[in-house]
């Protein structure tokens, strides 16, 4: 099948989606590819952290300045997936007050609003933090969900005309001379095959970009830099807390709903695919966020992650965190001569909509068409799900229904929502939409569950057994990190329920076929 | 809220392993109460200390402490349930009913001074139903009578006697060979001197419902310590707290239990330690009044007080317990009260009574008998107080005893309302054995 | 407090510890928080699971005969069985040719196993004990003296060996002739999944009492126990049969009468019951824990549930006590003997910092490998288990804690259970014979025999 399209964007991240939204709300219709769900890249696995720009006052103000100008447009148009927790910049002994010192000249130059506090003033914020503290800095801070920003984001932008193909993959480039004519795709949830005809490209696969230029016999210098995190199982701060001193490892812990979040690390990887978290980082994140509260010593953890941070390089820089964390935005006509493609990197969430915005400039000035801007003024459409800590409880305790998730307090109304939405390729898709299974025991209960709704709505295909194999497989790469203490309990309560009750193997040998080797045994 | 009062939360231990659910006794029989696992370290994830409680159904919680014994991770679910019931009820406001219902200590004397009349008004139906439609008293429940004379009043008469003429069965007074602890000569049956100086003293807290309720508990507690050789005394008491406690009262528990410590600590240091013959008293004041209430020298009063069978079990060890029974022919049932389960001293009473020859005693195989203290008085609690104490019902039915035994006076209700069998506190039966 | 025997730990090799030592005429404190697996996973006795011990699919099942002298109108758990109805010598084995076979091929291969330890008559004598708790009605039974497969709540089929008469009826399964029933409003258990994964017809029953509401599995349990609710249903059923002759349920037939529940079932539908497990919390298992609990309290022993241990006091190599913390007291217990039968990490027997495994009350030593990184593997599934399993206490012929030189480190603690070394119970497929097998010679060495 043909699609004829003005824009074809490659990237179905924060920035793809960004751009696809702005585009659309200029009236530019586009189709936007992504091999696999929303957010798959950095944009799904970044600490949630809604910056205010404190970081990056004192060692990139430019940086800092985009930062707080997003910060004050996102607040404005998507207030739901934004949790207004402030975020406080604590200086311990060891830090010294002269970082402070800078810190606050800094944000002040580049308009962060800021209040110094007492230590006194601080601890009765936050009474978790290390009463050691010698004062703190309040910013702007907040939590952010990233995904419900990026499901927004494709929401507004189909709304406006745009469309987009998740689990849809590339096959071939349609090269034309000094321009990409387009691209052959091909959709893995329908089976369906496209071809998409475009005059402009726009390149938003984040630390993928260098694998899709590769298609085009194009390479840009770009660093990935790991970046890991662990989940505590309750929520230990309410408000942001950063330490106050030059950016490092185990920096920050982020609020998320009913946990807290510590980061982070910045480690160096050849290769995109295979990353997971180091018992080097574990020990190095824990013992670095508990100078700033004590209480992650003996804290639980539910799950480890990480992602890449996609960093352009222009010149070779030895500490990743140097490099300056603005995007870059490349014309390839100009640098390569391949006239309609732009690859945009680098960049953060934060920036998504700025990046996209610049993104759409450009095209606009290659279309010749004069169409400004409207995303900083356009609220997002915003979902009817509560969202705060006391809207959740308040709808369990009203909601008779059944609970899915005990831990997440997720019912089955929900699910059922989910479901019923738009087409979902697998169980990590369902998984993305609700904070089933995000909770204490990661799934152990509910993704059962989970698969009983889908045999009740006769949506089951294939093997659930197989793809609930799957899924505690995927599970275990971020429970394995942190399985010592009570996390290690939960573990055995889990592999007893579904190797020893439920009897689920590695062979998993279908009971109904012969008995293979001893059955069901093993 | 204080910071202090609330302890340290410790949900994060919690494995969601769903033990808890398979004992709770609200959650089997209303889809009203989520169990415990949602109810405590489920939502607890959730509250947070400067944000109104939205938690409805928290105080569907019956305080059984059931989930607290079978969770072996560790989690204080009740503990954890009844802070975030007090923190609903501050907000939401106490009803004047629950005042009533749990400041019975203030009207029990009065009650107790004009009980033909106030046993006339608990028990004319039309004073029910107004008391049902406006307190939303359940009309259903009795509610329990007042007796004449307290029994401080007949612990008054009874140290006034002295030699207690009429008390025991008449038996020669029988000098005491040696000073002995306690005194009282092997192989006959002694009469006693009660307040020789050769006898040790022991301390008792009787509780506010044994005072005006039912007080031959009282009676027979005081009588069985003194066949075997103590001398009883009535510290200064005033009520535990526990009603309190369970409505989230905390400010209320505390005022009771800052009368209460001083005193009873006075007592422990002047070499006397305490008894209890309610459970659920002696539960609130051993481990309640310390760590949750975080009363001054609580841990001391803890290390002085015990039940009044453990007590008499311990006897057995060191050979000071009165064991001259006499042959009672009944077939008794006990049932063990959540108190006594929650104060892990074990079934004492099953291990004392079966010494007593002919006294056919059974375990009532069932775990909460839904009464709650003041929970099976609400209205709108009413129900599920008796769908959970149905199931107690049924298992005394497949025993089908002639008496049944408790040791804890909300239990006793309970029982009584709902099988109409003669129920006892057994340290009475005990006393019948002795006298 | 003194008694001869305190056990620590109220799992299934605690109960059965405490049982054999009570049956001996011994005062027995046994103390523990929680029920150990019961309340979770024991819906049916796993001896041994593995090869060759499969029952072949091509065995056609009777439909179980109770024998003709059992009083089907006791009420399982009423009278507790009198002394010697049902002794080791009276009792036809329940490990017939081919598990035992298959259990001394084992035992011979993994000379280390707690099998090993106890010994194939024992095993016997242990299971005996075991069953005798149960007379029928709710009695636990071998099929031919074999494993069987049987119906899991992910519609998956798992071998066990002595099963409950409430899940008899899920033999041999037959996917043509059984239709699965769910509850509406329970959610840990759906038949459409349970009848997908094995190809059979599924049905979701209303409950009309309980409209759009969640109910627990207790809560459906003791509804189950309500004559009219199970006509209800009952009737329900019979109509949308579509010729299956045997009718699978969630695990939740009742509580305290489970025969009568199923029999009655039957009667009104026309058609066999069977139970089938689920998620934890395990109902059938809460029988055997109840049962166990009835029994131990009603012989003397004193029955501790809801405290755990915090301390041991070691002269020597002896044990003096124990000390359980109540918050604010701290009370003492002595005996002659412990045993210590506190299960692995659920129940807190074994515990696990960020470097090592210990066990927290005797600080008895474990081998176990070097570092974390290697305790788990990088699978979650994998044909071996995970090295952390393998870590526990090991034991001499007395069950006595010893140490690498096989030295005994106490004299009067012996350990059960799952606790000890060289066993994976989860795939083996022998968590409850270890555990009773265990805790039943535990005793018996604490005793003297």
């Amino acid at each position: 099948m043909k699609i004829k399209t003005e824009v074809l964007i490659i990237g179905g991240g924060a920035t793809g989606v960004g751009i696809s939204r702005d585009l659309a709300l200029r009236g530019i219709p586009s189709v936007l590819i992504e091999k696999k769900d929303f957010a798959s890249g950095a944009s799904g696995r970044n600490h949630g952290l809604f910056h205010s720009g404190g970081r990056y006052a004192v060692s990139d103000p430019e940086a800092a300045r985009e930062c707080i100008a997003e910060n004050r447009i996102l607040r404005k148009i998507a207030p739901h997936c934004i949790e207004e927790t402030d975020g406080l910049f604590v200086s311990l002994p060891e830090d010294g007050l002269n970082f402070r010192d800078k810190f606050l000249r800094a944000c002040e130059e580049v308009e962060i609003q800021t209040t110094l506090l007492t230590r006194d003033e601080t601890l009765e914020l936050e009474p978790e933090l290390n009463p050691n503290l010698l004062s703190a800095v309040k910013v702007p801070d907040g939590a952010i969900d990233p995904f419900a920003l990026v499901l927004e984001n494709a929401k507004d932008a189909e709304e406006h005309g745009a469309k987009i193909l998740l689990h849809t993959e590339i096959t071939s480039l349609i090269l034309d001379g000094d321009k990409v004519k387009g691209a052959k795709v091909k959709d893995f949830l329908q089976g369906e095959e496209y071809l998409i005809e475009a005059p402009y490209i726009v390149n938003a696969t984040g630390a993928w970009a260098n694998q899709f230029l590769k298609r085009v016999g194009l390479h840009i210098g770009m660093a990935l830099s790991k970046g890991s995190m662990l989940i505590t199982n309750q929520r230990l701060n309410h408000s942001v807390i950063n330490r106050c001193r030059p950016p490092s490892d185990g920096d920050i812990v982020v609020p998320n709903h009913t946990v807290s979040i510590l980061g982070t690390t910045s480690i160096r990887l050849e290769e995109v695919e295979k990353f997971e978290v180091t018992p080097h980082e574990v020990s190095l994140l824990i013992q670095e966020t508990s100078k700033m509260i004590p209480a992650i010593q003996e804290a639980r953890f539910i799950r480890a992650y990480a992602g890449i941070r996609p960093l352009f390089q222009s010149e070779e820089k030895g500490n990743d965190r140097a490099i300056s964390r603005g995007f870059v935005l490349i014309d390839h006509g100009k640098r390569d001569g391949i006239q309609n493609l732009i690859t945009i990197t680098g960049g953060k969430l934060m920036t998504h909509r700025l990046m996209a915005e610049k993104t759409s400039d450009l095209i606009c000035e290659k279309m010749g068409r004069d169409v400004p801007c409207s995303t900083h003024l356009k609220p997002l459409p915003g979902s009817n799900r509560p969202t705060s800590l006391k809207e959740r409880l308040e709808q369990f305790s009203t909601d008779q229904g059944e609970t899915l998730c005990d831990c997440e307090l997720i019912p089955r109304k929900e699910i059922e929502e989910v479901l019923g939405g738009e087409k979902l390729k697998d169980l990590q898709d369902i998984l993305h939409r609700t904070r089933l299974a995000k909770g204490t025991c990661q799934g152990g209960f509910c993704v059962y569950r989970l698969f009983g709704v889908l045999h009740d709505l006769r949506m089951a295909e294939g093997d659930s057994n197989k793809i609930l194999k799957g899924f505690l497989e995927e599970r275990w790469k971020g429970i394995r990190p942190i399985l010592w203490g009570i996390a290690l309990k939960e573990e055995e309560l889990i592999e007893s329920i579904y190797k020893g009750i439920f009897n689920l193997t590695p062979t998993h040998p279908s009971p109904l076929e012969g008995e293979g080797e001893g059955g069901g045994a093993r | 809220m204080d910071k202090q009062i609330s302890p340290k939360n410790n949900s994060d231990v919690c494995i969601r392993c769903a033990t808890c659910m398979a004992v709770c006794p609200v959650s089997r029989v209303t889809p009203k109460f989520p169990g415990p696992k949602q109810a405590g370290p489920g939502t607890e994830r959730f509250r947070r200390p400067g944000e109104p409680s939205v938690d409805e159904w928290i105080d569907l919680c019956i305080g059984c402490h059931l989930c607290d014994m079978v969770c072996s991770s560790g989690v204080n679910i009740s503990e954890l349930n009844l802070i975030a019931k007090a923190k609903y009820l501050d907000q939401k406001g106490r009803p004047f009913r629950d005042w009533l219902l749990t400041h019975s200590y203030l009207y029990g004397r009065i009650g107790s001074l004009f009980s033909p009349f106030a046993n006339f008004l608990l028990r004319n139906s039309m004073v029910r139903w107004m008391v049902g439609a406006i307190l939303r008293i359940d009309r259903r429940r009795e509610l329990p009578g007042y007796e004449s004379s307290t029994f401080r009043q007949w612990f008054r008469k009874h140290q006034f006697r002295g030699n207690h003429q009429g008390t025991f069965h008449s038996r020669e007074k029988v000098e005491v060979d040696n000073p002995p602890s306690p005194p009282f000569r092997k192989g006959g049956m002694g009469g006693f001197e009660p307040h020789s100086k050769d006898r040790k003293k022991i301390a008792y807290f009787y509780g506010c419902y044994t005072n005006t309720n039912e007080v031959d508990v009282g009676k027979a507690t005081v009588q069985v310590l003194e066949a075997n050789g103590f001398e009883v005394a009535l510290p200064a008491q005033r009520c535990c707290g526990i009603p309190m406690l369970g409505n989230g009262d905390f400010k209320g528990a505390k005022k009771m239990a800052l009368y209460n410590v001083p005193s009873l600590l006075n007592t422990i240091r002047s070499g006397s330690d305490i008894l209890f013959s309610s459970t659920s008293c002696g539960h609130m004041i051993k481990h309640e009044y310390s760590h949750l209430l975080s009363i001054p020298n609580a841990e001391e009063v803890a290390e002085h007080i015990f039940d009044i069978f453990e007590f008499l079990r311990n006897l057995i060890e060191s050979n000071g317990l009165n064991a001259h029974f006499k042959e009672l022919s009944i077939k008794a049932a006990y049932f063990a009260p959540c108190h006594l389960r929650a104060l892990g001293i074990g079934l004492p009473v099953l291990e004392i009574l079966r010494l007593i020859p002919g006294l056919k005693i059974d375990n009532i195989e069932a775990d909460c008998c839904g009464m709650g203290g003041a929970f099976g008085f609400k209205k709108e609690k009413y129900e599920i107080s008796q769908e959970i104490g149905r199931d107690l019902a049924e298992a005394i039915d497949r025993l089908k005893p002639e008496i049944i035994l408790s040791d804890c006076e909300g239990c006793r209700m309970q029982i009584r309302h709902l099988t109409g069998l003669k129920v006892m506190h057994p340290i009475q039966i005990l006393r019948d054995a002795l006298l | 407090m003194h008694y001869d025997l305190i056990v620590i730990g109220m799992g299934l090799s605690g109960l059965m510890a405490a049982k054999t030592a009570a049956e001996a005429g011994q005062k027995v404190l046994i103390v523990g928080k929680g029920m150990g697996s019961l309340s979770l996973f024991s819906n049916s006795i796993d001896v041994i699971g593995l090869p060759p011990l499969m029952e072949p699919k091509t065995i056609k099942m009777e439909p179980h005969k109770q024998a003709p002298d059992v009083d089907t109108k006791v009420r399982w758990g009423k009278h507790p069985v009198p002394e010697g109805q049902f002794t080791h010598g009276q009792v036809s084995g329940p490990l017939g040719t081919g598990m035992k076979d298959g259990l001394s091929q084992w035992i011979k291969d993994h000379p280390e196993h707690p099998y090993a330890k106890v010994g194939l008559i024992k095993i016997e004598e242990a299971l005996s004990s075991f069953l005798s708790l149960f007379p029928p009605p709710y009695s636990f039974q071998a099929i031919d003296n074999m494993n069987c497969l049987l119906p899991t709540g992910a519609g998956t089929l798992r071998p066990t060996y002595l099963i409950p008469t409430t899940m008899v009826g899920g033999i041999s399964f037959d996917e043509e002739h059984t239709l699965i029933v769910g509850f509406k409003g329970f959610k840990d258990f759906y038949a459409h999944y349970v009848a997908d994964q094995l190809k059979c017809r599924g049905i979701t029953l209303s409950l009309p009492d309980v409209p759009n509401q969640e109910i627990t599995a207790t809560a459906l349990a003791r509804l189950m126990e309500k004559k009219s609710f199970r006509e209800n249903i009952g009737r329900e059923i019979k109509k949308q049969l579509q010729g299956e002759t045997r009718v699978g349920f969630s695990a939740l037939l009742g509580m305290h009468n489970p025969f009568q529940v199923k029999e009655d079932l039957e009667e009104i539908v026309g058609a066999k019951v069977f139970e089938i497990p689920i998620l934890p919390p395990s109902i059938p298992g809460m029988r055997i824990f109840n049962r166990f609990k009835e029994w131990l309290i009603q012989k003397g022993v004193t029955f501790l549930l809801g405290y755990s241990v915090s301390k041991a006091t070691l002269k020597g190599k002896r044990c003096e006590r124990i000390e359980v913390f109540h918050p604010p007291v701290t009370t003492s217990y002595s005996a002659d003997r412990y045993i210590l039968a506190t299960g692995r990490f659920m129940g807190g027997g074994l515990k696990a910092d960020m470097e090592k495994v210990f066990e927290p009350i005797f600080n008895l030593p474990l081998s176990q490998p070097p570092s974390r990184e290697g305790w788990f593997r990088n699978s979650f599934f994998s044909d071996l288990p995970h090295p952390i399993h393998q870590v526990g206490i090991l034991i001499d012929s007395s069950f006595r804690p010893v140490d690498e030189r096989e030295e005994p480190i106490l004299e009067n603690v012996r350990v059960a259970g799952s606790i000890l070394a060289h066993h994976h119970y989860i795939d083996e497929k022998s968590r409850e014979g270890i555990e009773i097998a265990t805790g039943y010679m535990a005793a018996k060495r604490a005793s003297g025999s």
